[in-house]
Order: structure tokens, then sequence, then C-alpha cells
């Protein structure tokens, strides 16, 4: 088993939807790249090379973290790094997350601790822990030919894992990411191709994209952007804008979200969080109550800290229940008609209403 | 059937430097992009000229940008690039349905102080661009705009929330009055329909003084003309 160097990005691992993280962790596999040519990007926010040339070479694996360190710290002073050195990617990136360094004696001891959630089978994780297993270290105690007839083929191999015998687990490389990280590096060349209309490069299409690149040169890959509608519930996670040339544009597809807001559509949308307030007559706040009623009529709005404006007529709220992962999120929305004729939407969250989206 | 053809030879990259001064040719009913049904009457069924300007004014939220997006909206289907400068947060999907396609348009959400240049740079680039004015634009930068976009044959769509944010007369000047939402009512519905009044003026005889009642959006979510 090779060791490795893994360095994690916690703050890169989701795309946003500009997908500005993609573009900072390929600067950081760049920078990391010019140390060690070898290095392989896994998935977002992770990326290893093998320790032992570099380590040869900078005398020592020591040296090698402090150099990878370093050299991030120059691409982008912001960006968290965590570096960890172990046997095998599934190790490595468990070092990583605690900035160690692990001999291929002590990897045993090093996984024994972790919670079985950390192979990222939920099957595993729930079942374990009612028979007693709640760490690497219990489950890896367990017989190979026991877990394979009770559990299967790839909990056998999860038991691997667990003892430290092989190095690389199922689920843990993103097969896209690759692909991804070189539809960036491609829009930095002379001629980036966007598919188009016909699929294929005509003329227009060509001056069109020399003058895109052009301004990308200029003023940086984001500020080009093409259109991009993969479905959604928000108007905001239902569409989104890409840098020009970073990925195939797709027509709209109509995906029968439920809770997706009713046509038309907004034609302003925004990115950024703008704080709302809703009034009652009296003066007082209007909330939204547990039952996901309105606590009163609303009659006035403020947006973003500016001046009052009357609401004219409402619509909602809605409820919205959105169980991502394991955190439901409870949402709501409400359309408001604010004097003269502006029509906007927005959405509750946590006690406070925020700006989502202008009718303009 | 001729496309199929030309596209099973290869053909040569063009020099980026070349690119910049070459147009493709192009026969005279080329020279009018076409635009959607429900605005024909505005342009007085003639279509959207080559290198002309125009301009839309209403207040913030009033419906701006969905009659702008809206000019896109033929032009862009039928294959020819558009250029947005200056939405910051343009609604993606609310544009697909007015009918835009969006391989066909680039977005520069936040030019910044590179505004000008960003503006030409689309117009040596797209067959149209769309500008939505933040702020008051100087007049030498706006004639040179003009002048550049009717040298190259590019129709320029300037967005304004007043008119004297673009200090130069346009070819047609489309304005929005009488917003009226509907569907919402007292928590029930939802937003269905905007209905306003454009009215279309212009000089040197390029369009008609005319008014029109249209769905600004419609229930459907594209602008439709308002017949009752």
């Amino acid at each position: 088993m090779d060791r490795l160097v893994a360095v994690g990005c916690p703050d890169l691992t989701d795309e946003g939807a500009r997908g500005e993280q993609l573009r900072t962790f390929a600067k950081v596999v760049e920078a990391v790249g010019e140390l060690c040519p070898w290095v392989e990007p896994i998935r977002l926010g992770l990326a290893v090379f093998p320790v032992r040339g570099p380590s040869r070479l900078l005398g020592g694996d020591d040296a090698v973290v402090s150099a990878v360190a370093n050299a991030l710290a120059q691409v982008d002073p912001s960006v968290v790094i965590e570096i960890g050195v172990a046997p095998g990617l599934f190790a490595a990136q468990l070092a990583a997350r605690r900035g160690l360094l692990i001999s291929a004696e002590a990897l045993p001891e090093f996984l024994a601790p972790w919670p079985i959630s950390v192979l990222a089978r939920p099957e595993l994780a729930s079942v374990l822990p009612r028979l007693g297993l709640r760490t690497l270290g219990q489950f890896a105690e367990l017989h190979h030919r026991e877990v394979f007839s009770r559990f299967g083929a790839d909990a056998a191999m999860c038991l691997q894992v667990a003892k430290g015998e092989v190095g690389e687990l199922s689920g843990l490389r993103d097969p896209s990411i690759g692909r991804r990280l070189r539809s960036l590096t491609a829009s930095a060349s002379p001629l980036p191709s966007q598919t188009t209309f016909l699929g294929g490069m005509g003329l227009a299409d060509e001056r069109l994209a020399a003058a895109a690149r052009r301004l990308q040169a200029q003023l940086g890959p984001e500020s080009v952007m093409v259109g991009y509608d993969h479905g959604g519930r928000s108007p905001l996670d239902q569409a989104s804008l890409v840098p020009f040339g970073s990925r195939p544009v797709v027509t709209s597809h109509e995906a029968p979200w439920p809770g997706r807001l009713p046509s038309p559509s907004p034609m302003t949308v925004f990115t950024d969080a703008r704080a709302a307030q809703v009034f009652d007559g009296e003066g007082d706040q209007v909330l939204i109550d547990d039952a996901g009623l309105l606590s009163a009529e609303p009659a006035r709005c403020t947006v973003n800290g500016g001046s009052e404006r009357r609401v004219i007529n409402w619509a909602g709220p809605w409820p919205l229940l959105e169980a991502w992962w394991e955190a439901p999120r409870h949402r709501a929305r409400l359309q408001l008609l604010l004097t003269p004729a502006t029509a906007i939407l927005l959405v509750f969250e946590a006690g406070s209403w925020w700006l989502e989206a202008v009718y303009d | 059937m001729f496309a199929s053809v030309s596209h099973l030879q290869p053909r040569p990259t063009l020099d980026p430097k070349l690119l910049a001064r070459v147009r493709p040719v192009a026969a005279a009913s080329a020279r009018v992009l076409p635009v959607a049904p429900a605005l024909e009457s505005l342009f007085g069924g003639r279509g959207l000229q080559r290198g002309s300007t125009v301009r839309i004014t209403a207040p913030r939220g009033g419906g701006g940008s969905t009659l702008a997006l809206t000019v896109l909206s033929a032009p862009s289907a039928a294959g020819h690039w558009c250029g947005v400068v200056g939405m910051a947060d343009p609604g993606v999907a609310g544009m697909v349905g007015l009918g835009i396609d969006l391989r066909r348009v680039v977005f520069v959400p936040t030019p910044g102080t590179a505004w000008a240049s960003v503006v030409g740079e689309l117009i040596d680039g797209a067959d149209m661009v769309l500008v939505r004015c933040e702020q008051q634009i100087a007049h030498p930068i706006a004639r040179n705009l003009v002048a550049k976009a009717r040298d190259r044959q590019v129709t320029l769509v300037i967005v304004t929330s007043t008119p004297e944010q673009w200090p130069l007369p346009s070819d047609v000047e489309l304005s929005i009055s009488g917003a009226t939402w509907s569907g919402a009512d007292g928590g029930y519905g939802h937003f269905v329909s905007r209905r306003a009044t454009v009215s279309a003026s212009g000089r040197r005889g390029a369009v008609r003084e005319h008014v029109a009642a249209l769905w600004l959006p419609s229930s459907d979510g594209d602008v439709a003309v308002a017949t009752r």
C-alpha cells in the first residue's frame, strides 16, 4: 500500500451555484501539481499524491507536508487546507482531517477509534452499532467470512479497509472530477469548446467564443457566464449560471419537482442574502408560526434596510420541507405585491424573511 | 442539408485576430433579426433592424427585464448569439419561460468599471447585446457604443429605469406603464400574470407611434398580446 499525501479543502466539498468552489479547488490541484506531477484529484475538495518520491527529493515526509502547506498558502490564504499522510486513500483522507502523519505500523491503531459512519455506508452505520460495534476497531475484530456471508461483498471490503489491509474503498472517488477540472482548464485554452446550437462551431460561434475568451482573460472566468437549467424547487436551485466554456449547456427539462414555484418564474433571482421585514397594520413583525400560518396580515415591507413599502396583496405562505441530507430545512414562501406594482418573492427561514426574487 | 455536408469537412480554426475583423456573409433579409410575435406590432411589423438601438424604460421591478429579455427570445431561438451585460441576478428559469434559448446567451452579470469595454467586446462577438444601465452613462461612451454597434450591424437593447440614464435618442423607444398583477388574493392563489401597456416611439420613422396591451408575462410564463 502506497503512503499517500492527502490534501483536503473542507470548505470546497460542495459545489456552489456558480461553481466557484470547483475553480478554487482547481487552483489548489494546480499548485500541488507543481510540487508533485502525480497529484490526483479524488473528489471536490480532496486530492492525493504518493509521498515516496517527493519525500526523497525534499528530505522527509515533514518537509513534503510543509512544502505543500507553503505553496497553498500562496494560492489563496482564505482557503482552509488540511494535509495528512497515511497508507492508502481511505486512511490518508482521515489523516488529513486530523493533520497527522501515519506510518504503516500505526495504521490499524489510527483507524480503530473512528466511527463506522466514516465508511459512508448508511446500512452498516445503522446495523453495526446495534450489534455493539461502534468503531472501525470493533468492526475490524469480526472475521472476513462472517461479514461476507451476513452483509455481502461490499461490507467485506469495508472490513478489509477497517482492518487496514486494503487502502481503497469504493465510493471515495468522484469519477467526474477529472473531467470537470479539465473542462475548466479547457476554457483557459485559446478557444473554449462551448457546445452550441448545432453542436459544432460555426464562424459566429468562434467569434463569440473569442470575445468571451478575451473578457475572461481580462476579468476572470466567472465574468462571462451561461445559463443552465437543471430542475429544482426554488428559482435559485432550478437554474444557475456557470462560467462560459466550463460545462456543456443542456436544454431545460421539465422535472416534476414537488413544491416548485408556479409559473411565471421571476426574472431577477438573488444569489446573495437580502434581509427583509414584514409588518402588519399595527407595525408588528409578521412571522410564520409552527402551523405554517402568517401571524398577521402583511401591510408593509422593507427590503435590505430600504424604505417601507405598502403591501397591496399577497399569496401564500407555502411551506417547503426539504429533508436535505440529515438536517431538514423548514422554509416557507410568500409572494407580496408592493406599491408601486412590484411583485416580489420572500422566503421565511429560522425566524427571518429573505428576499429571494423580483418579478421584474 | 448543406450544413451537414460542411460539417464533414475539417475546418481550420481561425486566428482570433482575424476573427475580430471578419463577418459571415449575409443576405439583405439577414439585416433584420426576428422578433417575438407579441412584440411585432411595436416594431412596426418589420422585425428588429440590425445595427439599431432599442431603449426600454421602466421603473425597477416594473417589467423592464421581462420586456427586454423577450426582445432576445426570437433571435436566440433562431440561433443568434446574444450578450447580456449588467443584469446581476438573472432569473434563468424565467428566461426559459420567455422562449429564450439559453445556449445562445452569454451573461456578464457584474461588469463593474469595465462596463464599456465589456459591451464593446460583446458587440464584436454577438448579434445582439442587452445592457442594463445601473447609473448615468457618459455621452461619449454611449455615442461610441452606438457607432460601433451600427458599424458591426449589432442590435443594442438598453434597459434603463429613468430616461436620463442613457443620454442618446434611440431608434426604437419602448416604455412600460399601468402594470397590474393578478393572481394573488389575500393569501390565496399565486402571481399569475401582469398586464401592462407598452408604448413604442422612434426617430426617423423607424417605428410609428404605437401602444400595445401585453401580458408581461402571461400565466404561461411567456409574453403575449392582451386582447381583453
